[in-house]
């Protein structure tokens, strides 16, 4: 936020009536950079932790009033909040595990919830930054879910036998020092960095680009440029911020989606 | 009956979804892997040798190599429906 208002308040305060000796306040790296509200010790803490924090207790708290004491009819609350989980595993969940993975229910739909609202915070007026756009917010949920997904083929299979299964049945013994460099940068880099980089370089692009249009829009909101830019650029904050709703359910829905097909994988090993 | 066909055609519809973005960031994944592995090796040999070509050279055995395997693990006609495609 401390970002947005520096930049903003630039062209507000003088540039934009009268342009000259002023140019566009180009969004760029800055705008995820933030200044330390207070400290703990030798943390600092900023905006976008208090986000996450924010994140979470809201859906602790969502989830703990919805079901605190459940009704064999829902009602209220607690109806939103079985909607919410039956969506999850019906949609998520079931496809991948089937029954068999029911107990990993309450995992997926925290990490669900979670994700979504963090990026869903980029839209809501005030906080308007996705905490996922700091590349260190998505890095401990990745470590998460890749404790999980080894622990779980590491438990069923043992760790020789886990690594034996990558390579599929079939293939000629002088092949596999050929494909076993590939299966493991695949297992070890590409697949754990591709599930974090796709969530991150999502939400920053979108915060880039509304951070862009927003600024436009109040930048050419001046006769001397011309309103019909105006109007352009404010039609593409309302067309980016629909699909920036889009974006931040689909993101949520794909990294709970590739977890629940990376726990089905590590369980189906076993069988 | 059509409420239980209509639920079961989504369950249906779920699960190709789920087994699909699954699938479909395996082969990338192996594309990429490939890549990072034969080029990383080629970067090794490069600095041993002391010449620069080893690392693309490397990179585009890898991406070959990747291929190959994506061909012969996913492209027979059932093959990820056989539930090998998952990961």
């Amino acid at each position: 936020m401390t970002g947005d208002v520096q930049v903003l308040a630039a062209p507000a305060g003088s540039c934009h009536i009268n342009i000259k000796g002023c140019g566009y306040p180009a969004p760029g790296l800055q705008d995820f950079d933030f200044q330390t509200i207070f400290k703990i010790g030798g943390f600092h803490v900023t905006k976008p932790i208090l986000i996450a924090i924010l994140c979470a207790i809201s859906v602790i708290v969502f989830f703990g009033v919805a079901f605190w004491r459940p009704k064999v009819v829902p009602r209220g609350v607690q109806n939103l909040g079985e909607m919410a989980i039956l969506a999850v595993r019906d949609q998520i969940l079931r496809p991948s595990l089937g029954r068999r993975g029911d107990s990993y229910l309450p995992f997926l739909v925290s990490l669900f919830f979670y994700i979504w609202l963090m990026n869903l915070m980029e839209l809501i007026p005030f906080f308007q930054f996705p905490s996922m756009s700091r590349i260190g917010f998505v890095w401990p949920l990745v470590l998460m879910v890749y404790v999980l997904y080894w622990y779980l083929g590491f438990k069923n299979q043992g760790v020789w036998g886990y690594f034996r299964t990558m390579i599929p049945p079939g293939v000629p013994w002088f092949i596999l020092p050929i494909l076993l460099p590939v299966e493991l940068a695949r297992f070890f880099i590409v697949q754990p960095f591709t599930l974090g980089v796709r969530l991150f370089a999502n939400m920053f692009a979108g915060h880039l680009l509304l951070t862009i249009f927003y600024l436009a829009t109040w930048y050419m909101l001046s006769l001397s440029i011309g309103l019909l830019f105006f109007v352009g650029s404010a039609f593409m904050v309302v067309f980016v911020f629909l699909l920036e709703l889009l974006v931040d359910l689909l993101q949520a829905f794909i990294f709970t989606t590739l977890t629940a097909t990376y726990i089905a994988d590590s369980l189906e090993r076993a069988h | 009956m059509s409420s239980y066909r209509s639920r079961a055609a989504a369950a249906s519809s779920a699960e190709g979804g789920a087994r699909g973005i699954g699938v479909g960031w395996t082969v990338f994944s192996y594309l990429i892997g490939g890549m990072v592995a034969y080029g990383g090796i080629g970067w090794l040999v490069g600095r041993g040798i002391h010449a620069a070509w080893p690392f693309p050279v490397g990179m585009l055995t890898g991406l070959g190599i990747s291929l190959g395997y994506i061909i012969f693990r996913y492209g027979r006609q059932g093959a990820v429906e056989e539930g090998r495609g998952n990961r």
